[in-house]
């Protein structure tokens, strides 16, 4: 597991670099996603430390959002007057947005 | 008695000074979210991240500890969300065989959802109000696009990036939590399709959901995530200045 984490930071380092120097609109953990995917792609097979590594953090995604969604939380009193129509906005357009993905994707799917 | 006792305040005093407690907070309420949404049988409307937000901006509304007080010490949690995206090469690579055949749906669902996402958003704060008020809508462009990737974009197109993220973390939880009635309402059942489409909605909250439900879909929907980032990054700001924002 230490040497799949020492993999994922190393990759995320890489990222960061190449943002700093060379893609600043992009973050450095998507350009290190995209390095590491080119790396195993490479490679053509994930060694077992980096797969246990990355399917404890897949299962536990989540909890890494909870300290900047707090913060989120804590921002929404300030919308005030607005907080109604932005809420509704946003409940509506993710219903559309899901429904849209999944209806495009399932129509243009060959038939299996 | 009370001599027994070490002063609890002089503790307190301790614990707040040190990171400890937003740590302990903030995997505690996690705990306890993971917990009740086992118990529920992953009820998707016993989001385990949406039960640990209440209960941290619960608590330390309670204790008065302030936002940024809480953050210094809950950063450490917050850092690791850089390397767990990293990670998701891992789930993307495994899936990439089964994906060759599916590029076309998959790019088409991916720019159809992006779409949506805008001008839906857009739309109904203008039918309800609020669209007179350029820094809200401006908030909406980026929202289905992962936090981090959608602030830089706020910024590049002159928007707060503080009300994109916002929205973009709102936008999340919502896709997390509504995705399995939407995806029901409409017959889809395959595992890639309902994965992509909460992956393109609702980002890294809906890939968390997404994994906790199916492999499979946890898979699409962050390769959904990392290709609407971006894809997002690139055409986002393109779109923004051909229509003049």
């Amino acid at each position: 597991m230490i040497s799949g984490l020492v993999q994922v930071l190393l990759f995320q380092g890489l990222g960061e670099l190449v943002t700093h120097f060379l893609l600043p609109l992009i973050p450095g953990p998507v350009i290190g996603l995209i390095l590491l995917l080119g790396f195993l792609a490479l490679r053509r097979s994930v060694n077992a430390s980096l797969d246990e590594m990355a399917s404890t953090f897949s299962q536990h995604f989540g909890l890494l959002f909870v300290p900047a969604a707090v913060g989120v939380a804590m921002f929404w009193p300030h919308l005030k007057t607005h907080a109604v129509a932005v809420a509704a906005a946003l409940v509506v357009s993710v219903v559309l947005t899901i429904a849209v993905a999944a209806l495009v994707a399932k129509a243009l799917s060959p038939r299996e | 008695m009370n001599r027994d006792f070490p002063a609890v305040h002089e503790i307190w005093v301790y614990l707040s000074g040190s990171p400890l407690l937003a740590l302990i907070l903030t995997l505690g309420a996690y705990q306890i979210g993971v917990i009740a949404y086992d118990r529920a049988n992953r009820h998707p409307l016993a989001n385990p991240v949406l039960i640990a937000i209440v209960l941290v901006a619960a608590t330390i509304t309670l204790i008065d500890m302030p936002y940024p007080k809480y953050f210094e010490g809950a950063q450490f949690v917050h850092f690791l969300l850089g390397t767990a995206t990293v990670s998701l090469a891992v789930p993307i690579y495994k899936g990439l065989s089964a994906m060759r055949g599916r590029i076309v749906p998959l790019l088409a669902a991916l720019i159809a959802g992006g779409v949506t996402s805008i001008a839906s958003a857009v739309g109904i704060a203008r039918l309800l109000g609020a669209g007179a008020d350029a820094a809200i809508v401006g908030g909406f462009v980026a929202k289905s696009v992962t936090a981090p990737i959608a602030m830089g974009i706020a910024e590049r197109i002159g928007v707060s990036p503080t009300l994109t993220a916002v929205f973009a973390v709102s936008t999340g939880i919502l896709g997390a939590v509504l995705a399995r009635f939407v995806l029901d309402a409409v017959r889809i059942r395959e595992w890639w399709q309902r994965g992509f489409a909460i992956g393109v909605a609702a980002h890294g909250l809906g890939t968390s959901r997404a994994f906790s439900v199916n492999a499979e879909a946890g898979a699409y929907s962050s390769l959904a995530m990392g290709l609407h980032g971006v894809l997002g990054a690139v055409l986002i700001p393109l779109g923004a200045r051909i229509l003049g924002f």
